[in-house]
């Protein structure tokens, strides 16, 4: 009685989203998916699909390929040709980013993945990769 | 005295084990299920205790023993999983790693590497090491289709030991020492190898790894389909990994009594045709001089409407031995019943009254045997050429001291494995044959020399021949094809019955034995059983009339279409433009013909020419059943699905039945499959139906001369002609670039551009080099090649492969001379430029 007299007093948790929003996430909050870069521009992603086969709800799709000296992509010999994500079906585990050998993908803090249709929910790569080293608030200089 | 083998008993973790003596302890326990790691010993090849992975503790030897090289004694004692055993395997795992890469996430083999499967179970977890690895260069291009990675590879010697033992072409070999050592070819050329597929897949690391298949899929993406290969007549048993409705890649399926568990590389990398942006997708119809596109109904429409039109006896079929059985017999039903023809044939390539048109293709012995010959007798017939998985076989045989004799017009690349090679003038292989039998049967040669062959020669293989307790007697397109082939096949035939053996008859690819078994022949039915007593069978299972008499054979067919005698003519799945032996026969039935069907994947050459071209699948793309060389039958399973509309070839003869007004109605595959077995005795899924129910076949023509009593042919002699010097010998190669293959870019590759070989002599004399653009002309064409020279080719003699779509053999020979002359000159060098040469042949 005293616990519930307690929390009827108090101002209440939820908020009005989305007209209010929350100031920010927890820092290890995990929402969208990017691709990250290293800092000189080499996609981090060397297609290993390692994301792929932990994935618990079979989300991603990689289709690799191989670097040629005209056509670097990565560092090393292999990389992601394309690299898809449901959006739809993650579910946001984070086992992905646990599981790559590079530190490639991450998940971010943004959480509005919303729309109305479903194709438009498939992330492919060029919505994935961060359009510059580090714009997806990871040190693009880190080891891994 | 017992002969019985002597079995000793040990024990291994606690577990008796009673082997027979000579086994190895890794063997033995194995038998009763215990695990011993390994990453050199592979159990096709003998042990070589390269790697110390298989250690083991045997009690009162002080030190680990390696398993796979320690033969099992009485009383042994063994362990597999003590803690020094443990320590021991550890140890060994933490040295292979030092210099491994452990790039596993960039790796084709991560996911199914041994390497990677044994460090997890027996590794140490970490390591102590923290210097540089070894660093190599990588990836090194060794050939068209391997890829090696020096890094990774831990000098198991596999894939050495597989070209010096089991494929005997020392493709691969090791060199420097220690630390230094490395994998690679001989002399740094590009890998020379019709089976360098197989040290990818017995690599237990990803030290060789395939271009084809390069990033393509992992392991876990694939989802993997039984299939068969169908490129040749072997029939070996495949797996395609399919990712996303694309084979990945085509791996073997062991099975023992065709490929074991090898493949040659036509097979590993022969499958991209499937995929390629060129296959038929609907249908076309010739207007206005092309082709153009149009629907499946106007299609089928205009066929059946020509099909009703044209008188029956018009009417003709080519081909079949790229469908499948049920495939194969639905044609034959449909041309039988609905049509009413017999003039159906499958050998779109044979000669006219050759003897491929008399023997019954297909080997009378199994390809098992041929493994456990002591003596084979090779004529006309490159093994390695036209039926690799079956020369894995021979080699076999000749670890155990069998002797080949060949007799063959070109020296073969397995030279160096054949005790007596009797490389014969062309068109002298009947007295060759008739002295070697002579020989066999006691007498001596009379001839000093015959063919080309000192009498020793042919005396010394005689001889061996008469000693033979298991022989083996294969006869190959070569001799059959032949000016003299007839009397070659039939002194076989009688050294065989001499010898207790049978002859085989090493003809036909894909699925030539199915159709021969569905009935795609002129004068039988279903079972190669005469038309006149398979034909009340026929008529009471279809519920219709099946003409009686046999009808036209192939070549009869196209010289029918020649002379106007045809009015409509069915090509399925053949290329008669580019089988037929003679070109210019083939063009004028062509225009003599007043409507061609063609029913096929690519737009072939027959194709480009035809008014109908109906789109069809291919073998990976089929269910059902085919029949290999030995007359086995394997299930086929679909991989992929066709491209665009084209359909499944019996579904096709069913769609234009019902439009003339008869119905063949299949629920699928399964009730082809069940009929069939009511008409062929032995016909069940992984039998061998026996040559013996299909049953040695009539000519065609009916006019089969008594081929024992025919005179032996007048040898060419030295070749005398002037303006045409040399004597032209065909055949066929692995890699070629025909409708098919030209589209697998990795065999387009390994085939390179058309070639021919000249013995040096004869290059020198019409000053051609090495590689020369060189034009070769015959009375009839020309065809523009590389030069390579030789001395596999006697002296005034030219080797010219078939198969080259750009450079068809075909165009050169007449088919009203008995042997082919050509002559060859090398194009001039064009001023300006070396990168132009050789683009100027005439056509």
């Amino acid at each position: 009685m005293a616990v519930t007299f307690r929390y009827l007093f108090r101002p209440p948790i939820t908020i009005l989203y989305p007209e209010a929003k929350r100031a920010a996430v927890q820092p290890r909050f995990k929402g969208r998916h990017w691709l990250t870069l290293y800092d000189d521009g080499m996609e981090r992603c060397v297609g290993c699909e390692l994301c792929v086969i932990v994935c618990p709800s079979q989300a991603i799709f990689v289709q690799a390929g191989e670097n040629t000296p005209e056509h670097q992509v990565s560092k090393g010999e292999r990389y992601a040709a394309d690299f898809q994500i449901n959006e739809l079906r993650c579910i946001f585990c984070g086992f992905c980013e646990e599981a790559c050998p590079t530190g490639a993908i991450v998940l971010g803090r943004e959480y509005e993945l919303a729309s109305f249709t479903r194709d438009s929910m498939i992330y492919t790569k060029p919505m994935l990769t961060e359009p510059y080293p580090g714009s997806s608030g990871r040190d693009p200089k880190r080891e891994v | 005295m017992s002969h019985l083998p002597q079995t000793v008993t040990l024990t291994i973790d606690g577990k008796a084990v009673a082997v027979p003596k000579g086994t190895t302890v890794y063997n033995a326990a194995r038998q009763v299920g215990i695990e011993i790691p390994i990453f050199c010993y592979h159990d096709r090849m003998p042990p070589l205790g390269a790697c110390r992975m298989c250690l083991v503790k045997v009690d009162k030897m002080p030190k680990l023993q390696t398993s796979c090289t320690l033969e099992a004694a009485e009383g042994m004692g063994v362990s597999t999983t003590t803690p020094d055993v443990r320590a021991g395997q550890e140890a060994i795992l933490e040295f292979l790693l030092i210099n491994h890469p452990l790039d596993c996430p960039i790796c084709d083999k991560g996911g199914e590497c041994p390497l990677q499967d044994q460090t997890y179970a027996y590794g140490p977890g970490r390591s102590r090491f923290i210097e540089a690895k070894r660093d190599f260069a990588k990836p090194v291009s060794l050939g068209r289709v391997l890829v090696l990675d020096r890094e990774r590879c831990i000098l198991c010697w596999r894939c050495v030991r597989f070209g010096e033992l089991v494929a005997g072409d020392d493709a691969l070999k090791g060199f420097e020492r220690g630390f230094h050592t490395e994998i690679n070819t001989p002399f740094t050329l590009p890998v020379e190898s019709k089976f360098i597929g197989n040290t990818i897949a017995i690599c237990p690391v990803g030290a060789l790894t395939a271009k084809t298949y390069r990033f393509a899929a992992r392991p876990w993406d694939n989802q993997t389909v039984p299939s068969v290969c169908t490129l040749c007549g072997v029939g070996c048993a495949v797996e395609f990994d399919v990712r996303g409705g694309a084979i990945t890649r085509t791996r073997a399926r062991e099975q023992p009594a065709i490929n074991d568990i090898w493949l040659c590389d036509l097979g590993f990398f022969g499958h991209n045709y499937v995929h390629h942006s060129e296959r038929l997708r609907t249908p076309l119809i010739r207007r206005d001089g092309g082709l153009v596109e149009t629907t499946w109904d106007e299609a089928l429409d205009v066929v059946a409407r020509r099909l009703r039109a044209a008188s029956p006896s018009r009417v003709a079929m080519l081909g079949g031995a790229r469908l499948t059985n049920e495939d194969a017999y639905v044609a034959g039903r449909f041309f039988r019943s609905v049509v009413g023809t017999n003039h159906l044939d499958h050998r779109t390539d044979a000669t006219p009254d050759g003897a491929s048109l008399q023997a019954p293709w297909g080997m009378a012995s199994s390809i098992a045997e041929v493994g456990d010959a002591d003596t084979i007798v090779l004529a006309g017939c490159d093994i390695t050429e036209e039926y690799p998985i079956i020369w894995l076989r021979m080699k076999r045989a000749v670890d155990r001291g069998a002797a080949i004799i060949a007799i063959t017009p070109k020296a073969l690349e397995i030279g160096r494995f054949i005790v007596h090679h009797l490389v014969h003038r062309y068109g002298s292989g009947a007295q060759v044959v008739s002295a070697l039998m002579e020989a066999a049967s006691g007498a001596s040669p009379g001839a000093v020399e015959t063919g080309g062959i000192p009498r020793e020669a042919i005396s010394a293989a005689g001889a061996r021949l008469a000693h033979a307790a298991r022989p083996q007697i294969l006869i190959g397109r070569g001799a059959l094809d032949a000016p003299d082939g007839a009397k070659i096949h039939a002194v076989l035939r009688d050294l065989a019955t001499l010898l207790h053996a049978s002859v085989n008859v090493m003809r036909g690819k894909g699925n030539a034995f199915g159709a021969d078994l569905a009935g795609l022949l002129p004068h039988a039915g279903p079972g190669g059983r005469p038309l006149a007593e398979v034909r009340r069978d026929l008529e009471s299972r279809w519920g219709a009339t099946v003409v009686d008499g046999a009808g036209l054979n192939a070549p009869e067919i196209i010289d029918a279409a020649g002379q106007g005698r045809l009015d409509v003519l069915y090509v399925a799945a053949a290329d008669p433009a580019t089988d037929v032996p003679d070109r210019a026969r083939w063009n004028e039935a062509r225009a003599r013909l007043p409507f061609l069907v063609v029913q096929d994947a690519f737009l072939t050459q027959t194709a480009q020419v035809a008014d109908v071209v109906l789109p069809a699948l291919v073998a990976p793309e089929k269910d059902g059943t085919v029949s290999n060389i030995e007359g086995r039958i394997q299930r086929l399973h679909a991989a992929v699905p066709g491209p665009g509309q084209s359909r499944a070839d019996w579904e096709i003869f069913a769609a234009l039945a019902a439009r003339m007004g008869k119905i063949i109605a299949y629920s699928g595959w399964e009730e082809i499959f069940e009929e069939m077995r009511t008409l062929i005795p032995g016909f069940a899924l992984d039998a061998r139906v026996s040559r013996k129910g299909v049953g040695d076949r009539v000519s065609g023509g009916g006019t089969e001369p008594s081929r024992a009593a025919r005179p032996l042919p007048p040898e060419p002699g030295p070749p005398s002609n002037v303006e045409f010097p040399l004597i032209l010998i065909i055949g066929d190669v692995l890699f070629d670039r025909g409708a098919m293959t030209s589209r697998s870019p990795a065999i387009a590759d390994l085939a390179g551009e058309p070639w021919a070989l000249l013995h040096p002599d004869d290059a020198s004399r019409f000053g051609i080099a090495e590689g020369d653009a060189t034009v070769m002309r015959s009375r009839r064409g020309s065809v523009a090649v590389r030069a390579k020279l030789s001395s596999a080719v006697p002296p005034g003699q030219v080797f010219l492969p078939r198969g080259y779509d750009g450079a068809p053999a075909n165009a050169l020979v007449d088919l009203s001379e008995p042997v082919t002359r050509v002559q060859a000159a090398a194009l001039a060098p064009v001023a300006g430029g070396s990168e132009r040469r050789g683009e100027g042949g005439p056509r």
